[in-house]
């Protein structure tokens, strides 16, 4: 059986959503490094939470390896594990 | 004889050490590499910076990152003495692998690339002034 996708679309606007791409695929990024905070801090929310890869987009490759670069990040300080407004 | 591999090291020095100070603990952080055969092949100090999160009290940190080349067995001493010493904070010892060498690679290429423009600028020529002075004749 063959069935075709829709594209989904926003509720309000009823346009096809954009498609989302990996940013770290198209700066052909090879590596992600914890200690580029200022970065790793956009993949994190205002309460310090990973950002889950459905909402950013990241392909599961490099989630992976964010996800080791913002623990590593966090264990020297330099992202928070919890933001200071919740404590 | 152990295979020597490339690691990195960072770690958080108590930053109300003072600038000798500081430079004695990384100095034993050295010597803990070199004794046990490794070779330091670069120190980088990041300097003063604070922190995400209290670490002991403290809201501040002197972070420092080397990078070594070392038998695996070092690691063990040189944690043992991270953790003895008092003034470190917290550190983190990664195995650099051949991507992360790669992507410091093309890091410091693009550096490079974009460096000598900005460190040189293109010599300014001087200009024929588009109007010239009004004849003095003119003027009296």
């Amino acid at each position: 059986m063959i069935t075709t996708r829709k594209p989904r679309r926003d509720k309000e606007s009823q346009m096809p959503r954009k498609k989302r791409t990996c940013r770290f695929c198209d700066a052909k990024e090879i590596y992600i490094d914890y200690k580029d905070d200022k970065r790793l801090s956009r993949f994190v929310t205002e309460q310090g939470k990973i950002i889950p890869k459905r909402i950013t987009g990241t392909c599961a490759k490099h989630q992976r390896q964010l996800v080791k670069a913002i623990k590593r990040a966090r264990h020297l300080a330099m992202l928070p594990f919890v933001s200071d407004s919740i404590r | 004889m152990e295979k020597a591999r490339l690691y990195e090291t960072t770690f958080i020095i108590n930053a109300s050490l003072d600038d000798p100070q500081a430079d004695a603990v990384i100095g034993r952080v050295q010597d803990v590499i070199v004794k046990n055969g490794g070779t330091v092949n670069a120190l980088n100090k990041w300097g003063r910076k604070r922190l995400a999160y209290t670490i002991n009290k403290k809201t501040n940190g002197f972070y420092v990152n080397i990078e070594f080349t070392a038998p695996a067995p070092l690691l063990a001493s040189l944690e043992r003495s991270f953790q003895l010493d008092e003034m470190i904070l917290r550190f983190l010892t990664i195995q650099l692998d051949q991507k992360a060498i790669a992507a410091r690679a093309k890091a410091q290429a693009a550096a490079a690339a974009a460096a000598p423009p900005a460190a040189e600028p293109a010599p300014v020529q001087p200009r024929e002034p588009l109007f010239k002075e009004p004849a003095p004749d003119r003027k009296s």
